[in-house]
């Protein structure tokens, strides 16, 4: 029962950083790849369909670490407390902005976007015990790379040009700050973390092929998997999810009952979406 | 202010808002599901046209309540750390709940909703509006219980220094959860009926040409409204026993702040209950309308079921101190070991956020509200919502 619930939470916080992931790379280079209002809003609607789908991952995932693990949510939490402040007026600001599309506040969307992402590389970069401007920094790359890849194959034209460009641009960068990360992690982290900057290497590796070859939807699966490894290298590194923060038998039974209706639901309605969405392009 | 208070003060702030959106989303979500199936089931355009209407502006206020109710759920491991820690296993159990089970299918159902327009079958799409307003009233479901919980801890044992769940069904039949679940229920109908009469009513007022759109609308506001009020004040005064089995301590420290919640809340209840069935009768031949001056009076009453909420909860809430988890966990020891300037952050940035929110919120309503039905939409305000 433990091990289904600390899958279900990797799970739901893994599927949270590759499928938002995207939303808040797109957000940050809102400006840079849409140069006038038009390709702008092309840009935004790109993004939509998904966007309430992809934030409620995040909702999914706190509400398994309170339910599962309720002695590491309030640790994680309170000793976090600024950083998360930070993040969360950030992630508001991004809905809002989003949502109440309008030129005038593009800034809150931008900056938004911004700051959820270097939010979350503080978090995993001060988890971990690396330095937290580099993880910052690294995540905001990640999530741009991301969400360039996104675009450079949801779009068409001049715009899908552009961002095949940003995204390519950004794979070295990318590859920088996995170095980095390794070579800063401090006190002997577990193997485990080489490995997964090893994959993460790789997965940018295909990134570049994958663009360069013109297959969005590999490059896109490459992206994603990448921005969910940072999750699972810190926190597999200094296993901080253990049995003894864990909830009771009892409470897992209850929860894991749950989440196997609800998991397989939420997957295949999710799934209409995408489905949709290409059926209508 | 010290650290507690802060704190304190800036959960009951944010709930405050989140509540507001929460309400309204629930009340509004019932009537576009009615709306919607009408819509399926009849020829006449008309219903189509109001589902449209009405589902923009409830999918406005969802997708800006959405951002608060995601600071809500990180602000328990934040400030309340002790209340994770201590009673977690049990508290957190229908939080959990409601997150899997409500939340995130909720907002799956309904982006599939908003850009299944005109694209799914109409049966599935219909289905989908219902799914989603069933996910939502479940939001309630789990939430509520879980807040049964805090007022009277049922289905726990005490174990190595922490609570630990023993009987989930115990946790169900809580007797200070379904009835207050019951009467949140029926709020937010009245909540939605309020709404749906006074912006139609404002219409009236304006001389709409869409006498038979707003008309129906009217009606539906009206209907929903006395329909619900008799259950809302029903099961309002359903819960004094309880209190006063349970709770006995609530009644007899009634403060200047939740008393005039209470006292605020049964007034509006009364007052909502009697003005929606003296207006059924003058709703025969648009009685109701020719009069002209009910009209006013159903504007300056949209507040009004929002106010009572706010009312209640305080009374529920406040009532309760300084227990968090009534006899077994005072407030004061489930705060987090964190600074005053750290809680003082936290509450000027969550409010500030929640501010701007809610007043986007108003603002967009009341603008798309008062442009009404317009079948051309040459000034989109969003990219997410022109999609309806």
């Amino acid at each position: 029962m433990q091990g289904v619930q600390i899958a279900l939470l990797a799970f739901l916080t893994c599927g949270y950083f590759a499928l938002a992931g995207f939303d808040y790379g797109v957000g940050v280079l809102l400006r840079l790849i849409g140069r006038d209002e038009r390709s702008r809003r092309e840009v935004l609607r790109a993004v939509t369909p998904f966007f309430l789908g992809n934030e409620v991952w995040l909702v999914a995932a706190v509400g398994v670490l309170f339910g599962a693990f309720p002695r590491l949510e309030g640790e994680l939490l309170s000793s976090q407390h600024t950083v998360f402040t930070v993040l969360l007026a950030g992630l508001v600001c991004f809905t809002v902005a989003v949502q109440l599309r309008s030129p005038a506040w593009d800034f809150l969307l931008v900056g938004g976007a911004l700051v959820v992402a270097a939010g979350w590389g503080v978090l995993l970069g001060r988890v971990l015990g690396g330095p937290s401007v580099l993880w910052g920094a690294g995540l905001v790359v990640l999530f741009s790379l991301h969400g360039a890849v996104f675009l450079a194959w949801r779009l068409s034209g001049g715009l899908r040009e552009r961002a095949t460009r940003t995204a390519v641009a950004l794979v070295l960068p990318a590859a920088a700050f996995v170095v980095a990360a390794v070579l800063t992690a401090g006190s002997a982290p577990a193997p485990a973390f080489g490995m997964t900057a090893v994959a993460a290497l790789a997965l940018l590796g295909g990134v570049w092929w994958a663009l360069r070859g013109g297959r969005h939807r590999v490059a896109f699966g490459c992206s994603a998997v990448l921005c969910a490894l940072p999750v699972v290298g810190v926190f597999g590194a200094r296993s901080v999810v253990t049995v003894s923060v864990m909830a009771d038998e009892s409470t897992l039974r209850v929860l894991t009952w749950a989440a196997v209706v609800v998991v397989p639901l939420v997957l295949v309605f999710q799934w209409a979406t995408w489905w949709m969405s290409r059926a209508a392009r | 202010m010290d650290a507690l208070g802060l704190a304190r003060l800036q959960f009951a702030t944010t709930t405050s808002f989140h509540f507001l959106f929460v309400l309204l989303t629930l009340g509004l979500v019932t009537a576009v599901a009615l709306m919607q199936t009408r819509a399926t089931l009849s020829a006449d355009p008309v219903h189509a046209r109001m589902t449209r209407f009405w589902g923009r502006l409830y999918v406005v206020n969802y997708a800006l309540g959405i951002a608060t109710g995601i600071v809500m759920e990180f602000q328990f491991g934040l400030n309340w750390s002790g209340l994770s820690t201590y009673a977690g296993d049990v508290f957190g159990a229908p939080l959990a709940m409601e997150t899997l089970v409500a939340f995130f299918l909720e907002s799956t159902f309904l982006g599939l909703w908003i850009f299944g327009w005109d694209r799914l079958n109409k049966w599935v799409h219909l289905a989908l509006i219902w799914l989603v307003a069933l996910t939502a009233y479940a939001s309630a479901f789990w939430i509520m219980m879980a807040n049964a919980f805090l007022q009277h801890p049922a289905g726990h044992e005490l174990r190595d220094g922490v609570l630990r769940m023993v009987d989930f069904s115990a946790m169900l039949a809580n007797p200070t959860f379904g009835t207050a679940f019951l009467h949140v229920c029926f709020a937010a109908l009245t909540a939605g009926g309020v709404f749906l009469t006074g912006v139609s009513a404002y219409h009236f007022i304006r001389r709409t040409a869409e006498v038979d759109f707003f008309r129906r609308s009217l009606r539906l506001g009206v209907v929903l409204t006395a329909l619900a009020t008799p259950l809302l004040v029903g099961f309002g005064f359903g819960q004094f026993p309880i209190v006063e089995r349970y709770q006995p301590d609530k009644m007899d420290t009634v403060g200047a702040l939740d008393g005039t919640g209470l006292g605020f809340m049964i007034q509006i209840g009364f007052v909502l209950l009697l003005v929606s069935w003296v207006t059924v009768p003058l709703l025969f031949r648009d009685w109701v309308v020719r009069m002209r001056f009910p009209l006013y009076l159903m504007v300056i009453g949209i507040p009004l079921p929002f106010v009572a909420a706010i009312g209640g909860w305080l009374f529920r809430e406040v009532g309760r101190q300084p227990w968090l988890v009534q006899g077994l966990l005072t407030t004061q020891d489930a705060m987090s070991h964190v600074g005053q300037d750290q809680v003082l952050v936290s509450f000027v940035a969550f409010t500030a956020v929640f501010a701007l929110l809610a007043v986007a919120d108003w603002v967009l309503i009341a603008r798309l509200a008062r442009r009404g039905p317009v079948s051309s939409d040459e000034a989109p305000v969003s990219p997410l919502v022109p999609a309806l």
